[in-house]
C-alpha cells in the first residue's frame, strides 16, 4: 500500500482544488485577472478570513468585506463591562488594518444573496460579484422563542445577546437596582452563542450586587436545559463567593417557562410569577438572516457546512464560518468563528488560486470569570470525522483548583482577548 | 521531581547543541521542515500568540530558536509542562507537524 503522509496529502489535495477551483471560475472572474472573494459581516469569523486571505493571498485576490458597522464591539468579554472588569471602548475595534491589511471595506448592509449570479445585492441597490462568498453573519435573535417576548419588549428585558446598545442597556439596567431587587435570567435553549456566557453573566450580576453591599438580593435562573457548561466549577464558584444569592432551576424544579410580560415585568413559570427588578431574556437563536433568506439554512435555523472545509453543503461557492453555521461539537464561540475562518480562507485561496491545501484543523478556548481573579476555562481541539466536526482532545476546569492557578487563567484570557482581537481586526 | 519548564528545557537544549553532530540532526534539511506547512498550523497560534507583550502569559513565540521550539512543544505533548489550552494544542500533533511548526516560528516575524 502507498503511504501517503500529510504533506502528499496536502499536495494533492491542493492540486485537485485548485483544479476544482478554476474550472468553477467563471470566464469574466478569470478574463478580469483576481478572483474575488465576498466577505458578509466583519466579526470574529468574517474578519479573520478577509484579513488570512488577503494576508496569505499576496495580492492575487480581491477580498471585500461587507459590513454595516464602522466599530465592532465584541460579544466576548462583554460580561466583563457588565461586572465593571472592562470599559466599553476596551471591547470596540475598528477597521482601519483590516483595510491596510489589503481588503476593501465595504459600510453598508448586505441585503441579499443572488446566488445564480453569484453577487451581494447591498440594501442601497449596490451589487458586489463573487467568485467565492463567505457568509459570517452571526446570529439572529428567536424572540418567539419565549411567549410574551418581542423586539420591543427587549427595550424592557434586555438579551444583550448582541453586542452594542443591548449590552449597554443590561448594565445600566443593573447598575439601578437596590438591595432587594430581584434578577431573573432566563437562559437560552441549545444550540446558542458561547455557552458558558449566560453562567458566567450571572456571575458578573452577583458580583456587582456583592461589591454593592447587597444582603437581600437574588438572582435566579430559569434554565430550559437541564445541565449547562462547566457546570461544576460554576456551581463550586456560586457557592463560596455567592453564598444562597444564586438559584439555578432546570426544567423539573420550574415545570416550565410560561413567558413575560413586559408591560408588568413579570415572569412565569408552572409554579411562580415573578416580578424582578431586572429581566435577562436570552431567547433561543438562529443564524442571521442573509444566510436564511439566502437557503443557506436548514430546518434548524442554522447553517450546514462540510467539516473538512466549512463549505456550504448547499451552495459550493459559500462557505459559512462563526455562530451561523452548524459546526458539530465545536460550541458556537469567538474562538471558533476564527477557526473555522482559518479553515475556509486556506480551502479559499486553494480553490482560486494554485496554493496548498491542507488538512482542516480547529480549536476553541473559552475562559470565565466568576469573580475576581476566579477564572475557569474549557476547550478542546477539533477535526473532521466521518463528515462531522468532532473533538480530538478536551478539558475542563476542575473544582478545588488553586486559587493561583485561577488567577493566572485570568489572566491569560485578557491576554487571549488581546491576541484574538489583534488575529481578528489587526 | 523537577517540573520541566522552557527555561529549563532550553538550557538542557543549548547542552545538547553544544555537540556539532547534533545540531546537524536538528537542521531544517535533516527534519524535512515543511515550512509551508507550518505557516498554516501556525494560524492556531496566533489566536492566542500574536500580540504578545513582554509581561504577557502568553508569550511571543515568533522569531525563537527552532529547536527551542520544538522542545517546548514536546513538552506540552508529554504533558511534562503544565496548561491544558497548550496541553491540548500539543496533544495532536505528530513529529512531523512540529518540526513543520518549529521551522516556520524560526523564521516568522511578530504580527505587526
Amino acid at each position: 500500500m502507498t503511504n501517503i503522509t500529510r504533506r502528499h496529502f496536502g499536495i494533492m489535495a491542493g492540486a485537485s482544488l485548485s483544479t476544482l477551483g478554476l474550472s468553477m471560475l467563471s470566464t469574466p472572474a478569470l478574463a478580469q485577472g483576481k478572483p474575488r472573494v465576498v466577505i458578509i459581516g466583519g466579526g470574529p469569523g468574517g474578519a479573520t478570513a478577509a484579513r488570512y486571505i488577503a494576508k496569505e493571498s499576496n495580492g492575487t485576490i480581491d477580498v471585500t468585506l461587507i459590513e454595516p458597522l464602522k466599530t465592532f464591539t465584541t460579544c466576548f468579554f462583554s460580561n466583563l463591562y457588565v461586572g465593571g472588569f472592562r470599559d466599553y471602548k476596551s471591547l470596540t475595534h475598528n477597521y482601519d488594518k483590516v483595510r491596510k491589511g489589503g481588503v476593501k471595506v465595504v459600510h453598508a448592509l448586505a441585503a441579499s444573496i443572488d446566488r445564480d449570479k453569484k453577487q451581494v445585492v447591498l440594501a442601497g441597490g449596490g451589487k458586489v460579484p463573487y467568485d467565492r462568498l463567505l457568509v459570517a453573519p452571526g446570529i439572529d435573535i428567536k424572540f418567539d422563542s419565549v411567549p410574551g417576548y418581542s423586539e420591543q419588549a427587549a427595550e424592557v428585558m434586555p438579551h444583550a445577546w448582541k453586542p452594542g446598545a443591548q449590552t449597554q442597556l443590561l448594565v445600566k439596567k443593573l447598575n439601578a437596582l437596590k438591595d432587594g431587587d430581584q434578577i431573573v435570567m432566563i437562559a437560552p435553549p441549545n444550540p446558542y452563542r458561547c455557552p458558558p456566557g449566560p453562567y458566567e453573566r450571572v456571575s458578573m450580576f452577583a458580583h456587582v450586587l456583592k461589591k454593592k453591599g447587597f444582603k437581600k438580593s437574588r438572582i435566579v435562573i430559569l434554565d430550559p436545559k437541564p445541565a449547562f457548561s462547566k457546570q461544576a466549577v460554576f456551581s463550586e464558584g456560586w457557592e463560596k463567593y455567592y453564598p444562597g444569592m444564586i438559584e439555578w432551576q432546570d426544567p423539573k424544579i420550574h415545570g416550565g417557562i410560561k413567558g413575560v410580560d413586559a408591560k408588568t415585568g413579570e415572569v412565569k413559570t408552572d409554579f411562580t410569577n415573578y416580578k424582578p427588578g431586572l429581566v435577562n431574556v436570552i431567547p433561543a437563536q438562529m443564524a442571521g438572516k442573509i444566510a436564511r433568506d439566502a437557503g443557506l439554512a436548514n430546518q434548524s435555523g442554522f447553517c450546514p457546512i462540510d467539516a473538512a472545509s466549512m463549505k456550504s453543503t448547499v451552495d459550493p461557492n459559500i462557505f459559512v464560518v462563526g455562530d451561523a453555521s452548524i459546526a458539530g461539537e465545536m460550541p458556537k464561540s469567538a474562538f471558533s468563528a476564527n477557526s473555522q475562518a482559518k479553515v475556509a480562507a486556506m480551502v479559499i485561496r486553494a480553490e482560486l488560486t494554485k496554493s496548498r491545501a491542507f488538512p482542516a484543523r480547529y480549536s476553541n478556548t473559552c475562559w470565565s470569570l466568576i469573580a475576581p481573579d476566579v477564572d475557569v476555562k474549557v476547550g478542546a481541539s477539533y477535526e473532521p470525522v466521518d463528515g462531522v466536526i468532532k473533538a480530538a482532545n478536551s478539558f475542563v476546569s476542575q473544582r478545588n483548583e488553586s486559587a493561583d492557578l485561577r488567577k493566572q487563567n485570568y489572566k491569560e484570557s485578557v491576554d487571549w482577548y488581546k491576541g484574538i482581537t489583534a488575529d481578528i481586526f489587526g | 521531581m523537577r517540573r520541566a519548564t522552557p527555561a529549563r528545557i532550553s538550557a538542557t537544549l543549548r547542552l545538547t547543541l553544544g555537540c556539532g553532530m547534533a545540531l546537524s540532526l536538528l537542521s531544517p534539511a535533516a527534519y524535512g521542515a515543511d515550512i509551508e506547512y507550518g505557516r498554516y498550523l501556525s494560524s492556531e497560534c496566533t489566536t492566542c500568540h500574536g500580540a504578545s507583550q513582554a509581561d504577557s502569559t502568553i508569550p511571543n513565540i515568533h522569531g525563537l530558536d527552532q529547536a527551542h521550539i520544538a522542545e517546548v512543544i514536546k513538552a506540552y505533548r508529554t504533558k511534562a509542562l503544565p496548561n491544558p489550552v497548550m496541553q491540548n494544542v500539543a496533544g495532536r500533533l505528530g513529529d512531523e507537524e512540529i518540526a513543520a511548526l518549529a521551522a516556520y516560528f524560526a523564521t516568522a516575524k511578530r504580527p505587526k
